[in-house]
């Protein structure tokens, strides 16, 4: 990326904004920590220039989490029969879900013991159409191995490569309004919400009912994740917040019988 | 330059100016500051990293301060235990039984001073160093 | 492949109940009946009444918010007049409920601003002054700039101070100087009003000093 100096403002701003977010006391301090890529501060700072980009495998250590910490939590409580439900929203191009769906039959042990349903929402019905279809570039798989790359796509030339039909096929793409709760209550409850990174393009009032919502479309005891720069601190007070050794997550409270929070 | 061993205090204020002047007084007197604008900022930092000490306000968006020591006090130990101090505008006996209720430890009427401030941090956590 | 794909009409919408349904249900449904009812009537300005009852009466956190963003999100002069009251309220997670539901209403609350600002219990007064900052720059200085000058309370004040550093403009200097004045035996303050010049100068530097 080349910015000219008519782009300086924007780049000062981004570079702030890492000072601030990394708590670096100094210029030179951040530098230092960008170089040595401490926290992943690479992959930070260019989200921070990219945020509109996607790719595959962005924000790997909520994946992590995922399969490491998350559907434990949700697999201790329930039998072998129910489906594990995961939500991207939105899903844009495809590459949230999909890598979601490629993370865990390459990471979690328990892959093999649970059905699965993933889906994937967008109020842009374009981007849904071109995650259906599932080809992509080059950027996009950047940060996947070539064995990854080979077991779940087919090149269709040098530059562009589809998503293999069963996986395709296993991922469902639909339209949803975030914000519009007659929408997002037809999808049902899930265990594992992905939200990240639109919430922030939302007002205040936008961001708190998309909120309510989607704590309506978790089951008791799920989990939602927001993208890594962003904190339901400023959005609602519905969920409790949980560390994990790969993330910050949130999660709506487990329930009695009789709808009561409980733990 | 502050060692890795001082004291940290995290104020949780949503007035910024309240916080910068709680932070002058409580960096001069040695102490680490970090800071939170609500009760549920003030969770997910403490969750990361851990203060010996709290400052919380009262009225703040999103989540009010007793509500937030509430759910403190239900966390895991140790930082079920950290101190806290709770800052209020009100000085009325029922709200200072509200505030104990919530599991305060001790309660100071704002606008708080700041050698008062810097006195009662020493209190909790002994030198700051 | 363990992937399952569910076909839409496996997850079909259900029909919204009425609204007679819902506001009985939010008057004696279960917590999930009662949020669930109170979420429904978002878009029913008609609702507004029973609405406001039901936060007189709710225990359940949860069934309160909701209660709030729906107030919040019918928007008009009535659903206003019910959330105000809890603004004085003794607990303190009602007060930020309505604090954070007026904010989420900019169309309606900046006209009611003034009066609540002259409000004679000044914690009324104080969560009105961080309303005011979401008004103009222009806005705000005038309404706070008058605050300063004679409101009895220094935590009002300094509440004010707070939101002019953020968005006052040069014209408030002088008030917040006699602001300070007034209340010398209160270092705070003091404090305050000094980096709220200093702030209030580097927005606007070429009209400062």
């Amino acid at each position: 990326m080349v910015f000219g100096e008519s782009k300086r403002y924007y780049v000062d701003r981004r570079v702030t904004d890492r000072i601030a977010a990394t708590g670096a006391q100094s210029f030179a301090s951040y530098f230092a920590r960008l170089r040595s890529d401490l926290n992943g501060e690479i992959e930070q700072f260019i989200n921070a220039f990219t945020v509109n980009e996607t790719y595959f495998y962005r924000e790997e250590h909520q994946l992590r989490c995922l399969s490491s910490d998350l559907l434990a939590q949700r697999t201790a409580r329930v039998d072998r029969t129910r489906t594990i439900r995961i939500w991207s929203i939105p899903c844009s191009t495809g590459e949230e879900p999909y890598s979601i769906a490629i993370w865990l039959l390459e990471n979690w042990p328990q892959v093999d013991a649970y059905d699965i349903e993933i889906v994937g929402s967008d109020i842009d019905t374009q981007v849904l159409e071109a995650a259906r279809s599932g080809i992509y570039g080059r950027r996009a798989l950047m940060r996947l191995a070539p064995a990854l790359i080979q077991k779940y796509f087919e090149p269709l030339d040098e530059d562009r490569w589809r998503v293999i039909e069963d996986l395709r096929q296993s991922v469902r793409f639909s339209p949803v309004n975030v914000v519009e709760a007659s929408e997002t209550r037809a999808y049902g409850q899930f265990d594992v919400i992905f939200c990240r990174n639109v919430l922030i393009y939302f007002d205040d009032a936008s961001r708190r009912i998309a909120a309510e919502n989607l704590f309506e479309n978790l089951l008791p005891g799920g989990f939602i994740c927001l993208g890594h720069t962003e904190s339901m601190s400023r959005i609602s007070p519905l969920f409790e917040v949980c560390r994990y050794a790969d993330a910050i997550v949130y999660r709506r409270a487990r329930e009695d019988a009789d709808g009561k929070s409980v733990g | 330059m502050v060692k890795a061993s001082a004291k940290s205090i995290l104020v949780i204020d949503d007035a910024s100016l309240v916080r910068l002047y709680y932070r002058d007084a409580l960096e001069r007197a040695g102490f680490q500051v970090t800071e939170a604008m609500n009760g549920l900022e003030a969770l997910e930092k403490l969750l990361v990293e851990p203060a010996d000490l709290l400052i919380v306000d009262v009225n703040m968006p999103k989540m009010d301060g007793l509500t937030f020591l509430k759910i403190l006090r239900r966390q895991e130990l140790p930082l079920a235990a950290t101190p806290a101090l709770v800052t209020s505008t009100e000085s009325g006996p029922q709200d200072i039984d509200a505030a104990r209720k919530a599991g305060a430890n001790f309660y100071l009427v704002k606008p708080v001073a700041q050698d008062e401030l810097a006195a009662y941090a020493a209190m909790f956590c002994g030198e700051p160093r | 492949m363990p992937l399952i794909r569910k076909s839409p009409s496996e997850t079909a919408p259900t029909r919204a109940p009425e609204v007679p349904t819902l506001i009985a249900a939010l008057e004696n449904g279960s917590q999930q009946e009662r949020w669930a009812a109170a979420r429904g009537l978002a878009k029913v300005p008609g609702a507004v009444a029973a609405l406001g009852k039901a936060l007189g009466r709710e225990a359940d956190e949860r069934v309160r918010l909701a209660i709030f963003t729906s107030l919040a999100t019918i928007s008009s002069a009535a659903s206003l007049d019910a959330i105000l009251p809890y603004l004085r309220s003794d607990d303190a997670s009602l007060r930020t409920g309505a604090l954070d539901a007026l904010r989420l209403m900019p169309g309606i609350v900046p006209g009611r601003l003034e009066s609540l600002l002259c409000d004679p219990d000044p914690d009324v007064r104080l969560l009105a002054c961080d309303l005011a900052r979401d008004l103009s720059s222009q806005e705000a200085s005038i309404l706070l700039s008058s605050l300063i000058e004679v409101d009895p309370s220094v935590n009002v004040c300094a509440a004010a101070v707070d939101v002019l550093a953020e968005i006052g403009a040069p014209d408030t200097l002088p008030s917040l100087v006699r602001c300070a004045a007034r209340f010398a035996d209160r270092p705070f303050l003091g404090f305050a009003v000094k980096v709220a010049s200093e702030r209030i100068g580097s927005r606007f530097p070429a009209r400062h000093g």
